[in-house]
């Protein structure tokens, strides 16, 4: 069975030039952006002189394929420049902001699994009754709320009205982070965990209908090992997909949660950055995002050949 | 046989058993009054055509209703002389799979396919004998040898897919084994099988009720496998028995009228062979002078099968060496098993598929070298009936929109005149005009094989190639379809290239036959020469294994694959 992992090791040849491309758009649309780093950086009332110093001090007097072949240049080297605004490496700068976003991204996948696998069993196997009902209007509402709203919510329920977890903020022991990240996680969990609790709840329901449970409980087998031993593991496969192309979403839709919630991660950096144009921190998050939503993409292929035998790649 | 209880106690018998449906309208009755009886180590075959309610009986049975609408409404169901109809969820679960197992038409979809076979053999074992996870194994392994898997230990790691559709079959007949039932239900064991690997099956399974004294309960539209395998048959059509008896009784001396229609309809009665062979000899006064209508030359169809990266790339060969001519009017029938490269032989003539070497013609232009020429000759003058008349259709158009479509496409008539000529199509498939306006979902396997015909003829072809296109139909459903082919062969000029797996179809409609086996053409001939006394053991072992209505001629075909 072995040489079904077989594209792990080739697979990632192709990222590549996926990661190029990604270079090439981010690079370009960055530079297209109205406003001038330096003129940021500096304000109003400056001479040109100043300017003309820090644009050439980065670099960015030189005709725009020169500054693109230096950046893919430093890039293979393991650099990505200097950020204009913080002065520091781009890369010690991403280092020090990554640990927040993963830990947001992580504890909220697992929050929606948690939260989208017990749900839509129960309604699955209570298709049509009030449970079911009960469980797919909730749903509804998590993907009509919006993130920034549902976050304020949160905030306004468990912070002010019950003063339960913090407002906003990381903090440096590893239980301090864990509560602060409570909420963010729950305001992405509440609406993620509905996209996956409706596609398992679909697939969950076509196999109890479907021969193989038939011909299960023409064995004898009771309800439950029909449910978790023949329907659970078919009907996972498809939303292990499902859950990689939103984790991919996520990486990018942690900027709002991290603003709102003032988490010094990644996402809320990429919004500082923008606004003070420093190019070479937008590249570089940008290429981390990438990077991670490619890997992430990477993992779900190899789920999806563990989970399911037939699955060739 | 083991034991035989006499027949005052049966071990399973059926009194009076009504089932309905709650429909809009009211209880609709589904199965009405049903009582059939099934001594120890007896085997029962329970034919109709679909929809007369023989699965749903064998559901019924073990309270497996196919939806919670469809309830029993009176009847009782004693099982080793204990009531189990209406006896509640808990009891059921120990009846299911213990004492009364099931196997599907199915194996494909009824299989797990992210379960390793063996691991779905020891979860019954496991379940209903109470075993340790190791005994389990070793008795799985010991199983799945009894039902013929050549290699257990490695084949226990092996997932469904892995496996040919016989082998599937035994699969299934390991898993249902595995619970040790008293009474097997064999819903249409075979009906996807080939005719070898169904011999195959119905002697593993006759093999299984000699040796662990089982029931079995044959649930089939197939007299032919009724005939070789059961002791006494229940006739069932809508939902009723018309007819229960001893086999030979029903099959020498029927009764019930439908009885004698569905005996009649056998593809193996001789009555069908003369009318086949009426319509060959027309076909033959007109194949004269001239030149063959396809024409193919030492071909082979190769696929890349296997390899990748790290390894090299080798071919299969689909097609190999093959030489055929088909002449203006003939009725040609190809045969063999599945994989035998009948399909990839005619969609090579039809330039579907490209040929690896080797040349193929249609009317003089060959596919090779004049390709352009060949390929608008065939658009225009081949069409294709594909095996299944559900999925060759689009389902979006109706009918009628469909066969405009071909119609304004190959613009042989004028636009005015598309709607009269739908008209006219469906009266040659002998079906409603009304059908027009229907969606293929709304018909019968049967309609919409006739539909996929009409599409085919709507191009005005000199030559239909028919895919398996029976395959998937009623044994009394494929009568008619075959009878339609003939009649639409003697009426119009049309060459027929008929593919089949089912020697008696090929037998009652075409002149010539090609058999072939392993991508190669091993005889060929006219019909009735080749059944007769045909040349080669492979032949003679095709034939052999049909079964035939006459249940003094053993079933034949080896027990082990």
């Amino acid at each position: 069975m072995l040489h079904r992992y077989r594209f792990i090791l080739t697979r990632p040849l192709q990222f590549l030039p996926v990661i190029l491309g990604v270079s090439i758009i981010t690079f370009v649309l960055v530079r297209l952006i109205p406003g001038d780093p330096a003129r940021v950086l500096l304000g109003t009332k400056v001479t040109p002189e100043a300017i003309a110093n820090i644009r050439a001090q980065f670099g960015l007097d030189q005709p725009i394929w020169q500054q693109y072949f230096y950046f893919v240049k430093n890039l293979l080297q393991g650099e990505m420049g200097r950020s204009i605004t913080f002065r520091i490496d781009v890369l010690q700068l991403i280092s020090t902001r990554i640990e927040p976003t993963l830990a947001l991204v992580f504890s909220s996948v697992l929050l929606s699994v948690l939260i989208a696998v017990p749900l839509a069993a129960v309604a699955a196997r209570n298709e049509g009754h009030a449970v079911d009902h009960a469980v797919r209007i909730i749903s509804t509402f998590g993907i009509g709320f919006p993130s920034f709203w549902l976050a304020l919510m949160l905030i306004l329920l468990f912070s002010v009205s019950i003063p339960l977890l913090p407002v906003s903020g990381y903090g440096n022991t590893l239980s301090e982070k864990l509560v602060h990240l409570v909420l963010p996680s729950l305001t992405i969990a509440l609406s993620l965990s509905t996209v996956l609790m409706r596609s398992l709840r679909a697939a969950m329901i076509d196999w109890l209908t479907s021969d193989v449970a038939t011909a299960a409980r023409a064995r004898g087998m009771p309800e439950g090992i029909v449910f978790w031993r023949h329907v659970v593991p078919n009907a996972v496969v498809p939303t292990i997909n499902l859950l990689a192309v939103n984790i991919g979403w996520l990486i990018g839709g942690t900027v709002v949660v991290e603003s709102v919630f003032a988490l010094p991660g990644m996402g809320q950096l990429l919004v500082r950055a923008i606004f003070s144009r420093d190019y070479m921190v937008v590249q570089g998050v940008a290429m981390v995002f990438a990077c991670a939503t490619v890997f992430v993409n990477f993992l779900a292929d190899i789920a999806t050949v563990a989970a399911d035998p037939r699955v060739k790649l | 046989m083991t034991t035989t209880l006499s027949p005052a106690t049966p071990l399973l018998a059926v009194r009076d058993l009504s089932v309905a449906v709650d429909a809009p309208e009211g209880l609709r009755t589904l199965l009405d009054s049903v009582s059939i009886e099934i001594g120890r180590g007896e085997v029962l075959g329970l034919v109709g055509e679909s929809g007369s309610g023989k699965s749903l009986l064998c559901r019924t049975l073990v309270g497996l209703m196919p939806s919670t609408a469809i309830r029993r409404t009176a009847g009782s169901i004693l099982l080793g002389g204990q009531e189990i109809a209406g006896a509640n969820e808990t009891a059921l679960q120990a009846i299911r799979g213990a004492r009364i197992g099931m196997i599907f038409q199915n194996p494909t979809s009824h299989l797990d396919p992210v379960m390793r076979i063996g691991d779905q053999i020891v979860e019954g074992i496991r379940f209903h004998q109470g075993l340790s996870r190791e005994a389990a194994k070793s008795l799985a392994l010991d199983i799945m040898g009894q039902v013929g898997f050549t290699d257990p230990p490695r084949q226990f790691s092996s997932y469904a897919h892995e496996f040919s559709g016989g082998m599937r079959q035994r699969a299934m007949i390991a898993v249902a084994l595995a619970c040790n039932p008293e009474i097997l239900i064999a819903d249409e064991p075979t009906t996807a099988l080939d005719v070898t690997i169904q011999a195959q099956i119905l002697h593993l399974l006759l093999d299984l009720r000699t040796r662990r004294g089982l029931s079995l309960i044959l649930v089939t539209h197939d007299l032919g496998v009724v005939a070789q395998t059961c002791d006494r048959i229940a006739v069932m059509r809508h939902g009723r028995i018309v007819e229960t008896g001893a086999k030979r009784q029903i099959l020498k001396d029927p009764q019930a009228d439908y009885t004698r229609t569905l005996i009649a309809s056998h593809p193996s009665m001789p009555a069908k062979l003369d009318a086949g062979l009426a319509v060959a000899h027309s076909g033959e006064a007109r194949q004269g002078a001239g030149r063959p209508l396809i024409e193919i030359d030492d071909l082979a169809v190769r696929f890349p099968a296997g390899g990748g990266l790290f390894s090299k790339r080798r071919n299969f060969s689909a097609v190999e060496g093959v030489s055929l001519q088909i002449w203006p009017g003939e009725t040609v029938g190809i045969v063999g098993e599945s994989g035998s490269g009948k399909s990839t032989l005619a969609r090579a003539m039809l330039g579907l598929t490209p040929a690896s070497s080797g040349h193929v013609s249609f009317d003089g232009a060959s596919l090779g070298l004049q390709r352009a020429e060949a390929l608008r000759a065939l658009r225009t003058q081949a069409a294709m009936v594909f095996q299944d008349p559900y999925n060759s259709l689009n389902p979006r158009m109706t009918i009628g929109e469909t066969l405009a479509e071909v119609l304004s496409v190959q613009k042989k008539i004028p636009a005015a005149q598309i709607q009269e000529r739908v008209g006219e199509l469906l009266d040659l498939v002998e079906l409603d005009r009304n059908f027009a306006y229907r969606k293929p979902r709304t018909m019968s396997g049967g309609q919409c094989q006739r539909a996929g015909i009409a599409r085919a003829l709507a191009i005005d072809p000199r030559v239909i190639v028919a895919d398996e296109c029976t395959a998937a139909l009623d044994v009394t459903i494929q009568a008619q379809i075959v009878a339609l082919f003939r009649k639409l062969v003697a009426t119009m000029d049309l060459t027929l290239v008929f593919i089949a797996h089912d020697l008696p179809v090929i037998r009652s409609l075409c002149r010539r036959v090609i058999v072939m086996h392993h991508g190669r053409i091993v005889e060929e001939g006219l019909s009735e020469d080749v059944f007769a006394h045909p040349r080669e053991a492979y032949t003679a072992g095709l034939i052999d294994a049909i079964p035939d209505i006459d249940p003094d001629r053993p079933l034949s075909g080896r027990s082990t694959p």
